[in-house]
């Protein structure tokens, strides 16, 4: 199980493989963000994504069960996350991409108030087929350590 | 009726949208996109600061875009997608039984240098529960169409 003394400042890692599915483009798109170029090719091609695309909100929640998915795997004593930082948009996902993820640990530190835990930061990046970063953010993560000092 | 750069009110608030937080959605968006204990099951999340099961934050942000995307289309806000978000905070839980609404404050507006008919705004926007608590927030600039007459 890896706890905030196992992370490690400047470790890097790529992981993960999702298929983006244009229905789940679509049911996404439908319940959270029925913008007219997530919900038709018709509208889209009016616009610079040129075909369906998907929600910038939706491509994070597929990054997410990502590396949900990687902490399952690794052991993860992960407490959630106070927020996002620098989140960008950075080119369109399109049903029939091959997602993955490659994560960066930026710094970490133990609270202060709970030495029981700390936090670090990550940049994420959700990269495509074809190596094209689609997203990145900077993450905030709250973990367990495995002692008080 | 349709709002343009030329009319959008820079320090303008405006609060809407009504979401109801279900148990049943809760647990879809997480096995599907963050399926960590805390937001699948209230015996896990007993054992962290969650207490009982809570919404992804993702969840939380997706909800809030449904909410925001449909006032913008009641507005006719000839909006035009955003190039991203700046800190993106998980301000409080988000349980099952919660009812959300949503905030918007218009916070400055420019030109775009490269796209004479774009300009570019940004809002501050933030989610509140049923007892006016915020839970979550972000800030986002936005490309909207510009009148030009």
């Amino acid at each position: 199980m890896r706890h905030f003394e196992d992370i490690v400042v400047g470790e890097k890692n790529r992981f993960g493989q999702y298929l983006v599915t244009r229905e789940e483009v679509l049911d996404f798109a439908a319940k959270y963000d029925p913008q007219p170029f997530h919900l038709s090719d018709e509208a889209a091609a009016q616009t610079h994504f040129g075909r369906l695309a998907a929600s910038g909100w939706h491509s994070c929640a597929m990054c997410m069960a990502m590396m949900v998915e990687q902490f399952a795997a690794a052991g993860h004593a992960g407490l959630g996350s106070p927020g996002i930082d620098e989140l960008r948009f950075i080119k369109p996902v399109y049903p029939g991409d091959v997602l993955h993820v490659e994560a960066e640990v930026l710094e970490k530190t133990r609270s202060k108030s709970k030495p029981e835990m700390g936090s670090y930061r990550s940049r994420i990046e959700l990269v495509n087929q074809d190596g094209v970063v689609v997203v990145r953010f900077t993450a905030i993560d709250l973990i367990r350590a495995r002692s008080t000092q | 009726m349709s709002i343009y750069f030329e009319d959008l009110e820079v320090g303008r608030v405006d609060t809407f949208g009504r979401c109801e937080v279900t148990r049943e959605e809760v647990i879809a968006f997480a096995e599907k996109f963050d399926p960590q204990p805390f937001h699948l099951n209230d015996e896990a999340a007993a054992k962290t600061f969650f207490k009982r099961i809570s919404a992804s934050g993702w969840h939380i942000a997706s909800m809030t875009m449904s909410m925001l995307i449909k006032q913008v289309h009641a507005e006719g806000f000839q909006a035009a997608g955003s190039p991203g978000v700046e800190d993106l905070k998980f301000l409080k839980p988000v349980y099952p039984g919660d009812v959300l609404t949503c905030e918007r404050t218009i916070l400055e507006k420019r030109r775009s240098e490269k796209r004479p008919n774009m300009g570019v705004f940004r809002e501050q926007i933030c989610a509140y529960n049923q007892d006016g608590v915020k839970v979550l927030s972000w800030q986002a600039s936005v490309f909207i169409l510009v009148r030009g007459d």
